[in-house]
């Protein structure tokens, strides 16, 4: 389903975000993807949403290979995808209804089909009660489920959530990633980024770790690169020296000017 | 395409949310079709005018004070001896100040007896042939007694250069205006994008084609297009009126085309240009818009 060879990302600033990640994520799985803020995870999704583009290499997603897609198919691309995002991203102005057939009218679905769609999702997320209510009126969590009922109201074949219980009291956050396990066992592909390592290991999922812009772990050995004893020996203090000299390198070039 | 009924409402509302904005684009739009049409209808009732005037072969020959109405036969005379005059017509000052009496009505001219009358004797003459009509005048003002030709000709040049100098002024200040309106536009539709940009974050999160993310703010700019070319048709008409009726009331007489005549081309180049100069300013500001992605457009 998702698949990145030799991908490294270098953005125009110069910032290494990631440094060849080889990894393959099936059909049908449910990956944690973790990490400590900076370590590459957005430019991770960015790089799967398409987003942003790899510097080097390749990936996959369903099928097509990101290089040889043209801009106008990048929004084909995304339909693949349902994406929770951390701020839940819904519009107040509209319904929780409205919130969640948006998603089916932007893709152009007619209305009849909307009419009958929005209301299973809504009891698929356990929230058949709360169509006529703005999203203010919820929780957290309520709000959360909502976002979640729009990612996957197009019946996306991944679903990506981006700390999607960052916002969510921490009683709740387990009630989340419960409803993604049980979409999971639907035969959705699910991606989840997070810092909470307890709620990962509460569920026995795959977990991809990300550090410098590496995969540094990952619960699904096959999958390792061959060079991971050596990430997972590999020493934070040189990447400080090696930063140290890059600053260094900088202030010198400005005086030099 | 689907979901295209969804897409204009979402397109009107645009127009209703972002009211001031709209207003200020529909104001300069207007001003800038009402300008253009009127310096358009001008130039076409110039010309309509100009045609006739050529067509007619009447022209009026004023004698001179101090002659009195037997000189005027002896005149009259001379001047149906020229080859190329059909027939000589007199047309008393007597009969002038008749015609004038009722067409103003008669307080104007109380004052006005037969004695202190103003107004020339003149001879209504009608040729044969309007190619020689420059020679023909020239013979006329030679005869003793013949004060002025009315020369139409010499009319219908001054206006049709007066017309030629409105267009060209009109042209250079319709530019000027269709510049400002495809700015005011643009901006209009920026703040829509501005105020809609998490929707339109949203809708490119789940996979929304560009055309489609585009279209309601096209129909905002096309919409905001037809609003003004209605309200244009509408002033323009109201303006055309008013004038036409000054141009009675003052006695000046020019034979305007009946609005009704020129109403469907008016109508149609209005709703053309209008909705064509609100799309184009829609399609300007979306273009930048479109090239980005997620939080760009958030500006997070």
């Amino acid at each position: 389903m998702i698949d990145f060879e030799n991908v490294s990302k270098t953005y125009p600033n110069g910032i290494h975000a990631l440094y060849d990640v080889n990894l393959h994520i099936d059909k049908g799985e449910f990956v944690f993807i973790v990490g400590a803020s900076g370590a590459g995870k957005s430019t991770f999704l960015k790089l799967i949403m398409h987003e942003e583009t790899p510097s080097n290499g390749e990936i996959t997603i369903a099928g097509k290979k990101i290089s040889k897609l043209k801009r106008k198919e990048v929004p084909y691309l995304r339909r693949h995808m349902g994406i929770v995002f951390q701020d839940f991203r819904l519009i107040d102005k509209m319904t929780v209804f409205d919130n969640v057939a948006f998603a089916m009218r932007a893709v152009g679905e007619n209305t009849a089909t909307i009419k009958k769609r929005v209301p299973y999702v809504l009891s698929l997320v356990g929230l058949s009660d709360k169509g006529k209510r703005k999203p203010s009126e919820l929780s957290g969590g309520e709000q959360q489920r909502v976002s979640l009922a729009r990612a996957l109201v197009n019946n996306p074949e991944i679903i990506i959530a981006d700390e999607p219980t960052g916002n969510v009291d921490p009683e709740l956050s387990h009630e989340i990633i419960e409803l993604l396990t049980e979409i999971n066992s639907m035969g959705t592909t699910v991606l989840v980024v997070t810092h909470e390592h307890e709620l990962v290991r509460e569920f026995n999922h795959r977990v991809i770790k990300i550090d410098h812009g590496r995969v540094v772990d990952d619960t699904s050995k096959d999958n390792i690169s061959d060079d991971y004893d050596d990430i997972k020996n590999y020493d934070d203090s040189d990447d400080y020296a090696e930063l140290k000299q890059f600053s260094d390198d900088i202030s010198v070039a400005s005086t030099d000017e | 395409m689907k979901g295209f009924g969804y897409l204009v409402k979402e397109g009107l509302k645009n127009v209703w949310v972002n009211r001031i904005m709209s207003i200020a684009s529909i104001c300069v739009l207007v001003s800038c079709l009402v300008l253009t049409g009127s310096a358009t209808l001008f130039s076409v009732n110039v010309s309509e005018m100009v045609d006739q005037v050529g067509q007619n072969n009447e022209t009026t020959v004023y004698i001179k004070d101090g002659y009195s109405q037997l000189d005027a036969v002896y005149i009259g005379k001379e001047i149906e001896k020229i080859s190329n005059v059909n027939s000589v017509t007199f047309y008393s000052k007597d009969d002038a100040i008749l015609q004038f009496k009722n067409q103003l009505g008669d307080e104007l001219f109380s004052q006005i007896d037969e004695d202190k009358n103003p107004l020339p004797d003149a001879f209504i003459v009608v040729m044969d042939d309007l190619e020689k009509y420059d020679e023909t005048v020239a013979e006329i003002q030679k005869i003793d007694g013949v004060d002025s030709v009315l020369n139409r000709r010499d009319f219908a040049e001054k206006l049709t250069n007066i017309s030629h100098m409105v267009n060209i002024i009109a042209i250079g200040i319709v530019i000027v205006l269709v510049v400002i309106s495809l700015f005011i536009i643009a901006n209009t539709i920026r703040a829509t994008m501005y105020s809609r940009r998490f929707e339109i974050s949203i809708m490119k999160s789940v996979g929304a084609t560009n055309s489609f993310v585009r279209m309601p703010f096209l129909v905002e700019g096309m919409l905001i297009g037809l609003i003004s070319a209605a309200i244009s048709v509408g002033g323009l008409a109201l303006l055309y009126e008013g004038i036409s009726q000054v141009f009675v009331t003052t006695n000046i007489p020019f034979d305007f085309i009946p609005f009704t005549n020129v109403l469907l081309p008016v109508v149609a180049s209005f709703v053309v240009a209008g909705m064509f100069v609100g799309f184009a300013g829609s399609f300007l500001s979306i273009r930048k818009y479109l090239k980005m992605e997620g939080n760009e457009i958030l500006g997070w």
